[in-house]
């Protein structure tokens, strides 16, 4: 009965929270979400409180993401950082989204992270996630601090000298740095909001 | 417009199709067109979104002419591709050339439209349908044979799901004696071109920018209007939906107008810096479309200056609940022009200037009446009662800091009622003026012997009480101060404008500092023993000296009415010497009452205060005539400051030279006839086309007064050199101007830009 009171408050609450905390802006608290995974797992941002968050919005029926998964530059982005500190999750805010197609797109690509689930889209505009990919880096103490592409690389044509802004915010966040570019124009397909 | 044709639904299907073209020869131009200078993109399914073709508006060309060169793209309806700045999601269109011998410009791209996603989250620009992307080629005159021409194109087609395409076209245009236009596709250029954004300047258009703010702060909202006029001052229509396409702006997170409603030609600017501080200041970029091409309504192309971007204060507005000590902002790559030097500067280094500022003011030309004033009552003083020399240079001191201490309560006060005040500000006000020139028109007929000041008329020299002579010491000190307000010295600009922007404490330091600099002259002649004894010894010489220092002052007068001209009219001069003449009579009467005793005296001196009572009552109403009434300046071909305008000339490649001045500036003036209206200055400008701007602070004028203050200064003198190149970088030239200074700064604004050709 109790757990029940708490589902329906957090339920009634949840978009107040968001909508309360406004838009994500690199420098102020990132808003705060819980949302199930693939697999039905509920997620939320407080619970990875202390260590870096990388939220990655995503959609497999983008050929933006596909050519990202296809070159595996989530996947290696990922394992250059310490497990323990570093904690990556995708979402996906795509209306016709299921967790099915999540469940496969997963199991087709072999990454370990969740594909939290926002068919809603409130998690997706409450952080202004425009494209798919568009990348956030929060610090350890839930302040958005990276905000924008994963690459300088929107056509996927550089041979050599691509930068991977987010490695370059985590490993400064790591290091007790100032991010050296907080924001950089996202590339990729527009987010398929629910409307 | 050809008419669009059906979508083919595969590649066999093409062919057949231009096979089909080919053998029957229903298009001569289109029969033209290779199968290599088109191809179709993003397959659906097996089914094309785009096809593309790369155009020429020629047929044949000859070496050594241009032509247009483009890639026509057509969309399956519902589909799109992305202008420059594809906006919230998307992909810039791109096309990359390979055309040996021939050299192809940059991309012109027509206005683009906007795209929504349903629920208004999304906002993208691009274009639908069929769009051509052009630019102008020239053929080298060596190029034989014909022309290969191949362009890359990279583009993302989106409905609602998105397909990226890379074509690649090619095709050769043969070369001739002549150039031949293409009859079926140089309309399609035509067309496209009017499409494409004008500058303001080639359209006639004037756009000019304000913001609320300045300068932004990194992370934060910003406002603005801007405002378009059309050619010839006629009103711009009202605009239609989705008007403005921003472009992307490095440092900036977003850019939007909206119309003012019942303003047409007037919009609301709302933007918000990115939170990073950016190397440079960030432009408003973007395009405004006015109305249809079609009806004539051209879109313009506007790229404005903002204004530098500084760090958000650590810890300010809002931050988050940080427990670990947030990264430290970075410093401000460049803060607001040249305030950063001027504003880090010490306290100490301020009061510093202050004094030297100070000491400096005796040898500018507002003060030299008093000066000499000075002197000669101190060669009566030193001789006649050494003891007292020390005391009434303590008074000369303590007139000047008093009076300068009152100026300052006066400049916070003011302040506090919000009002933006500067040194000198006092002469913008007509009554102070008047003031002023009636005590120096009293003055000169006291040294006259028109009337006699504290004591009953007689024995003047023999009879100077102590305590008489101590007062009037101080009042020259008084005088000092209010003949001085008008020149700014050397550093004294500088150390008045840091104080006025810092608190209460500040402000009376550095005009303490200040006064003590200006009575430091005469401290010094007390002071050092030998140095009074040089000072001639009184005689007869005094009284002609006395009444000479008297026209001395009536100068100075002439120059206050000439001030009051510039400040009220003709009728304002002719009022002002209308009341200095009732006090001339007033002068008199009480010299002739000084003469008498009892009843009649006391009758005298109310017919003296009746006098100037209603004389002043009569005379003391000064109207300030509007600002259309403007002399001209001493410099040819000066225009009265604008930002607008500056902005205008440095769009143009004209270096600016803007002089921010005043009537009452003596300084100011001083420059003016000795330095910039000289010829080699004067050549200087005209050989590197400065535009010459004249900031006329004579009366008060708010944006003067901030854009003085932006440069940390309280008043005038400034000068300030723009180079076009580095617009938000002006150079600052010292109150005292040399030819070889002015002449020097024009010169680089003018090289700096020549290098950056």
């Amino acid at each position: 009965m109790k757990s029940l009171f708490t589902a329906v408050a957090l339920a009634v609450m949840l978009p107040v929270v968001a909508l309360a905390a406004e838009t994500a802006q690199v420098g102020k608290p990132a808003p705060a979400f819980t949302l199930k995974d693939e697999s039905g797992k509920e997620h939320s941002l407080s619970q990875y409180k202390g260590k870096v968050v990388v939220l990655e919005w995503t959609n497999p029926g983008c050929p933006f993401v596909q050519r990202h998964y296809t070159a595996g530059t989530m996947q290696k982005t990922l394992a250059g950082f310490d497990a323990n500190k570093v904690v990556w999750l995708a979402v996906d805010s795509t209306a016709a989204n299921t967790p099915d197609k999540s469940a496969a797109w997963r199991k087709e690509k072999g990454f370990s992270y969740p594909v939290l689930q926002d068919p809603s889209g409130t998690v997706g505009k409450s952080y202004n996630a425009k494209t798919t990919p568009h990348m956030y880096v929060i610090d350890e103490q839930g302040v958005v601090r990276y905000a924008g592409a994963i690459d300088d690389d929107p056509r996927g044509n550089k041979k050599t000298g691509v930068t991977n802004h987010v490695k370059t915010a985590v490993d400064a966040l790591l290091s007790g740095k100032p991010v050296p570019a907080a924001t950089t124009e996202p590339y990729g397909c527009s987010v398929k909001y629910k409307s | 417009m050809t008419q669009r044709p059906v979508r083919r639904s595969s590649w066999g299907a093409l062919f057949f199709f231009a096979a089909l073209g080919l053998c029957l020869g229903s298009g001569v131009a289109r029969a033209q067109l290779p199968a290599t200078a088109m191809g179709t993109g993003a397959p659906d399914q097996g089914d094309p979104r785009v096809e593309a073709a790369l155009l020429t508006d020629v047929s044949q060309v000859k070496p050594g002419d241009s032509f247009r060169i483009g890639v026509r793209f057509r969309m399956d309806p519902g589909w799109h591709i992305y202008w420059k700045n594809p906006g919230d999601s998307g992909l810039a269109s791109e096309i990359v050339w390979d055309t040996p011998g021939t050299t192809v410009g940059e991309l012109q791209w027509p206005t683009p439209i906007t795209f929504r996603s349903p629920d208004g989250f999304i906002t993208s620009y691009g274009y639908g349908e069929e769009v051509l992307l052009f630019a102008q080629a020239h053929v080298s005159d060596k190029l034989t044979g014909s022309a290969q021409l191949s362009a890359a194109a990279d583009i993302l087609v989106c409905e609602t799901r998105c397909l990226p395409a890379q074509l690649m076209l090619t095709r050769n245009i043969p070369l001739g004696s002549e150039t031949r236009p293409d009859p079926e596709h140089a309309p399609l250029f035509d067309e496209a071109l009017s499409r494409v954004p004008v500058t303001p300047e080639s359209s006639g258009h004037v756009v000019t920018l304000a913001l609320d703010t300045k300068p932004l702060t990194a992370g934060r909202p910003f406002t603005g209007t801007l405002t378009v006029t059309g050619p010839k001052g006629q009103p711009v229509p009202a605009v239609e939906k989705d008007f403005f396409v921003p472009e992307r702006v490095r440092g900036l997170a977003r850019l939007a107008l909206s119309p003012v409603e019942g303003k047409p030609g007037t919009f609301k600017l709302e933007g918000e810096t990115a939170p990073d501080v950016p190397e440079q200041e960030p432009r408003f970029v973007g395009v405004l479309r006015l109305g249809p091409a079609s009806v004539g309504r051209p879109s313009l192309t506007l790229d404005l200056p903002l204004a530098p971007v500084v760090a958000a204060e650590p810890g300010a507005a809002g931050a988050a609940p940080v427990v670990k000590p947030a990264p430290a902002p970075k410093p401000p790559a460049v803060v607001a022009t040249a305030v950063a030097p001027e504003s880090s500067l010490s306290l100490g280094l301020v009061l510093l200037f202050a004094f030297l500022g100070g000491a400096l003011l005796n040898l500018m030309p507002c003060v030299f009446p008093v000066l000499a004033l000075k002197a000669y009552g101190f060669t009566r003083t030193v001789h006649a009662e050494r003891g007292k020399v020390v005391l009434h240079a303590v008074a000369y001191a303590g007139g000047i800091i008093g009076s300068l201490l009152a100026l300052a309560l006066a400049v916070l006060a003011l302040r506090a009622g919000g009002h933006s005040v500067g040194w000198g500000f006092q002469f913008q006000e007509p009554l102070f003026v008047a003031a002023v020139a009636a005590v120096l028109v009293a003055f000169a007929l006291n040294l006259f012997g028109v009337f006699t000041v504290g004591t009953d008329g007689t024995a003047l020299v023999e009879k100077v009480d102590s305590s008489h002579g101590l007062a009037r010491s101080a009042g020259e000190g008084v005088l000092a101060v209010v003949l001085a307000t008008p020149c700014s010295a050397p550093l004294l600009g500088t150390a008045v404008g840091f104080a006025l922007a810092a608190g209460p404490a500040t402000v009376l330091a550095t005009f303490f500092m200040l006064g003590l600099g200006l009575a430091l002259p005469f401290c010094l002649l007390v002071l050092v023993p030998g140095l009074a004894k040089l000072l001639p010894k009184p005689g007869a010489w005094m009284e002609r000296g006395k009444q000479l220092l008297g026209f001395a002052l009536l100068g100075t007068t002439v120059w206050l009415v000439w001030v009051m001209g510039g400040l009220t009219g003709v009728d304002g001069m002719a009022r002002l010497l209308a009341f200095l003449a009732v006090v001339g009579l007033g002068a008199w009467l009480y010299g002739l009452a000084q003469g008498s005793t009892g009843a009649r005296k006391a009758a005298g001196v109310a017919a003296v205060v009746a006098v100037l009572a209603v004389g002043g009552v009569f005379s003391l109403r000064f109207e300030e005539t509007g600002p259309a009434v403007r002399k001209a300046s001493a410099v040819g071909e000066a225009q009265p400051w604008d930002e607008a305008a500056v902005a205008a000339a440095l769009e143009a490649g004209q270096p600016v030279f803007i002089d921010f001045t005043a009537d009452w500036c003596l300084t100011c003036k001083f420059n003016e006839r000795t330095v910039l209206t000289r010829e080699d200055v004067q050549a200087a400008f005209a050989e590197h086309r400065v535009a010459f701007f004249v900031a006329d602070w004579t009366r008060r004028d708010a944006r003067i007064s901030s854009k003085l203050a932006e440069f940390g200064r309280a008043g005038v003198p400034m000068y300030l050199v723009v180079s076009p190149v580095s617009p938000d970088k002006p150079e600052v030239l010292p109150e005292l101007l040399t030819s070889d200074t002015v002449i020097d700064a024009v010169r680089r604004a003018s090289k700096r830009m020549a290098d950056a050709r």
